[in-house]
């Protein structure tokens, strides 16, 4: 037997479109939706003491004249924008399944057995799974951003820095997607300040996104006076350290902890040291406009940079120089890279140059960076780059090698000297002030070639040298040898 | 003209607490709430977090079984067994006859949630003692509710011209489609490496798809802090959004229905 049952269409077809209609309407709203980035998280005290956050759009943001479920729900519902690159379709499965904090939980614990392990490279991929799982998991975040920034180093210990982008991209992708709590602006804060330790006007703008967020920590808010010194911003570090002792005063008298009277304290000291350093360093002279004579800044001191380069054997590089402050604590930074690295600038790179949480950096370049540390006014390191091809790949055909020294890094005592802006410090030779706009530093550079680095070619026999016109052995003599051939670093006053 | 399909729901109801396999589903989803508190101590996260991202992952992975199950086989089962003849001599119209259905299997539906979620409550409570808590979490699985009756409106269309087996992956594809889309729609739209046309055809995949991540309201009541601007009327939205896709699915599902040879 066979039934069929005979309807009138029309309207149905008709009533399907009505539903489509509404169904489009309801989703994707009417006029112009704002995209995730046109909002902004603003934090907020409740009564209760709690914090909550509430995202509103970013002023001059049109507000549309009917908001979809779709935009309402990327704003209020959507754990959190994740860059997708790099996840395997398991892995995007897997955050379909309801139970994403605890499988991200469990994945942590594991991760923490391969750290015990020194299995690096496998936690990497459990930290960008853990992440995704579970955006909220701050503490994966900051170790995460600390691994990738951190631990990837050679047989000597030189972190590999093709990985720094990819630890701000998570530090970056943390913030946003905890912008209730201070801690993510603070970690990518302390990676500029610490670890890229240049630039310090992005670790300041981190450091001020985290003031923003009330749960931070009051310890770690006076660090942000630091940075404001680094970044030549001295007056604005006074206020800040004037504005924290009073709140951290008023604590104190509220509540009479250990801890407040500690902070309070520690500022208190702060705030001596960085007076007395502010008139000993000519700060308040130079901002009244009088004369620096008999500050210890001025007149400034020549530093009287001098460095060799030789290149001993294939990937390994002697760096021999002078530097003519005594007291123990400079650095000198030698950068050895391909000619044509990505987003290179003078000495660093453009280190904030994507949002991609690449775990994969280009293992077809080469960026060697390294501390030179100045003892007896002298510094000599061998830098052994043959036991690590997969950071040091040398396939490209030119490199450059850059020496730099910013007296924004120095450590206090020698500042005392030069000064927070390097205004006690000058280089006869070697003074720049064009690769940090603004700053003195002392820079220079030069090129080398692929045959020279790995000793091959017509360089088989023959050792390169790269020397300043001014480098003196430690006897005072002038090195030369047969076997040698001198290339000059250049300068623009050197003879 | 009522009259028909509430006799209809009240036998889908009825045959839906007697299928042992739905009872099953339903036990190991209320055992595993009971166990749930003891199990967030397996993870490194705060343990609050865990045990309200497990219970509503629980009842939402078991509803969506339950839901699937339940629906993909009642109009091939009424066909096979010969009984849809019976119904359909009576004074009853097809499309009384899938609504009717459709009505019982969402009855079935709400009962075994109220369950889940009552069992939710009481062993979260008994954790945490802390009621000020539940009143928002009882929202997910409101909101649960009417995802699983969207998905069910999926399964009961396709079961008009699909074999059960092919339903249960086709319903399945879909929820879990609509459910993955939702979250990296934004990212596609907003990367500059995504081609336009690329862009265009997210917005309609967007559109056309049954959003069923428009349900998802679980990630602020796990990790709490953010203040649901116009909450109210977000919930109104989807839930006429899922009136809306339900009854265009029922109507097509009618039409199908109609045209098919019993």
């Amino acid at each position: 037997m066979s039934m069929t049952s005979g309807i009138n269409r029309t309207p149905l077809i008709g009533a399907i479109v009505g539903c489509a209609l509404g169904i489009f309407v309801l989703q994707n709203g009417i006029g112009n939706q704002p995209t995730g980035k046109q909002y902004e998280s603003i934090s907020e005290t409740l009564k209760n003491g709690n914090t909550r956050t509430v995202k509103k759009l970013k002023s001059g943001v049109a507000t549309p004249a009917f908001q979809g479920i779709s935009s309402s729900w990327q704003r209020d519902f959507n754990q959190g924008t994740v860059e997708t690159q790099g996840l395997s379709p398991d892995q995007l499965l897997f955050a379909l399944a309801g139970f994403r904090e605890m499988i991200a939980g469990i994945l942590w614990v594991r991760a923490d057995s391969f750290f015990d392990s020194g299995n690096y490279d496998a936690i990497l991929p459990i930290i960008r799974l853990v992440t995704v799982l579970d955006p909220k998991q701050i503490d994966v975040y900051a170790t995460g951003m600390w691994h990738i920034g951190y631990n990837f180093t050679d047989e000597e210990q030189r972190s590999d820095r093709r990985y720094i982008p990819s630890a701000l991209a998570l530090g970056k992708e943390g913030a946003r997607n905890n912008s209730l709590t201070y801690e993510m602006f603070f970690e990518t804060g302390w990676m500029w300040y610490h670890k890229i330790d240049d630039d310090y006007s992005n670790a300041v703008t981190w450091f001020e996104r985290a003031q923003e967020r009330p749960d931070m920590i009051p310890a770690r808010r006076n660090l942000i006076t630091n940075a404001y010194e680094r970044d030549g911003k001295v007056d604005k570090s006074l206020d800040t350290l004037f504005k924290l002792y009073e709140t951290a005063g008023k604590k104190a008298k509220e509540d009479a902890a250990f801890g407040n009277k500690q902070n309070r304290d520690t500022l208190e000291n702060k705030l001596d040291t960085t007076l007395v350093r502010m008139v000993q360093r000519g700060w308040f002279a130079g901002k009244d406009g009088r004369p620096l004579t008999g500050y210890d800044v001025n007149p400034p001191f020549d530093t009287g940079f001098s460095a060799k380069v030789t290149v001993t054997e294939a990937r390994v590089l002697r760096f021999e120089g002078t530097w003519n402050v005594l007291p123990v604590g400079t650095r000198i930074r030698a950068v050895l890279r391909d000619a044509d690295f990505p987003n290179a600038k003078p000495a660093g790179m453009e280190w904030d140059f994507s949002n991609d949480v690449n775990l994969d950096p280009p293992r077809d370049k080469t960026f060697m960076q390294e501390q030179l540390f100045v003892r007896n006014q002298r510094f000599n390191k061998k830098v052994d780059m043959s036991k690590d091809p997969t950071m040091y790949p040398f396939t490209s055909k030119d490199y450059v090698i850059e020496f730099y020294y910013n007296p924004r890094s120095a450590p206090p005592h020698i500042q005392d000297k030069f000064s927070w802006n390097g205004e006690g410090f000058t280089d006869k030779n070697f003074l720049n002030t064009q690769v940090r706009e603004g700053q003195r530093v002392m820079y220079t550079s030069v090129k080398i070639s692929k045959d020279q680095l790995l000793r091959r070619g017509d360089w088989r026999e023959k050792v390169p040298v790269i020397k300043t016109a001014n480098y003196l052995d430690k006897d005072g003599k002038a090195y030369n040898q047969a076997d040698q051939v001198t290339i000059d670093l250049p300068s623009l006053r050197a003879n | 003209m009522f009259r028909p399909i509430a006799s209809i729901a009240a036998t889908t109801v009825g045959e839906a607490i007697r299928r042992k396999v739905l009872l099953i589903i339903l036990l190991i989803g209320v055992l595993f709430l009971v166990v749930a508190p003891g199990l967030g101590m397996l993870s490194a996260r705060s343990e609050t977090t865990v045990l309200r991202g497990m219970m509503l992952g629980i009842i939402q992975l078991t509803s969506a079984v339950i839901a699937i199950v339940l629906t993909v086989y009642m109009i091939p089962n009424e066909i096979e067994r010969r009984t849809i003849y019976t119904i359909l001599s009576k004074p009853v119209q097809r499309w009384q006859f899938l609504v009717g259905k459709y009505f019982g299997a969402v009855s079935a539906l709400l009962m075994m949630m109220t369950l889940m979620t009552s069992v939710l409550v009481f062993t979260f409570w008994l954790q945490q003692r802390d009621a000020s808590a539940i009143p928002d979490l009882i929202k997910a699985p409101v909101m649960y509710f009417v995802q699983m009756s969207l998905l069910a409106a999926v399964a009961i269309f396709f079961s008009t011209f699909v074999s059960p087996l092919v339903n249960f992956f086709l319903s399945g594809g879909l929820y879990l489609l609509g459910s993955l889309f939702a979250p990296f729609f934004q990212t596609l739209q907003e990367s500059q490496g995504t081609p336009p046309a690329a862009k265009v055809f997210a917005q309609l995949i967007n559109t056309i798809l049954p959003n069923f991540a428009n349900y998802n309201i679980q990630n602020p009541i796990i990790n709490p802090g953010q203040q649901i601007q116009n909450e109210g009327s977000y919930y109104l939205q989807v839930t006429v959004y899922g009136v809306l896709y339900i009854a265009g699915l029922l109507v097509a599902g009618t039409i199908v229905f109609d045209r098919r040879e019993v």
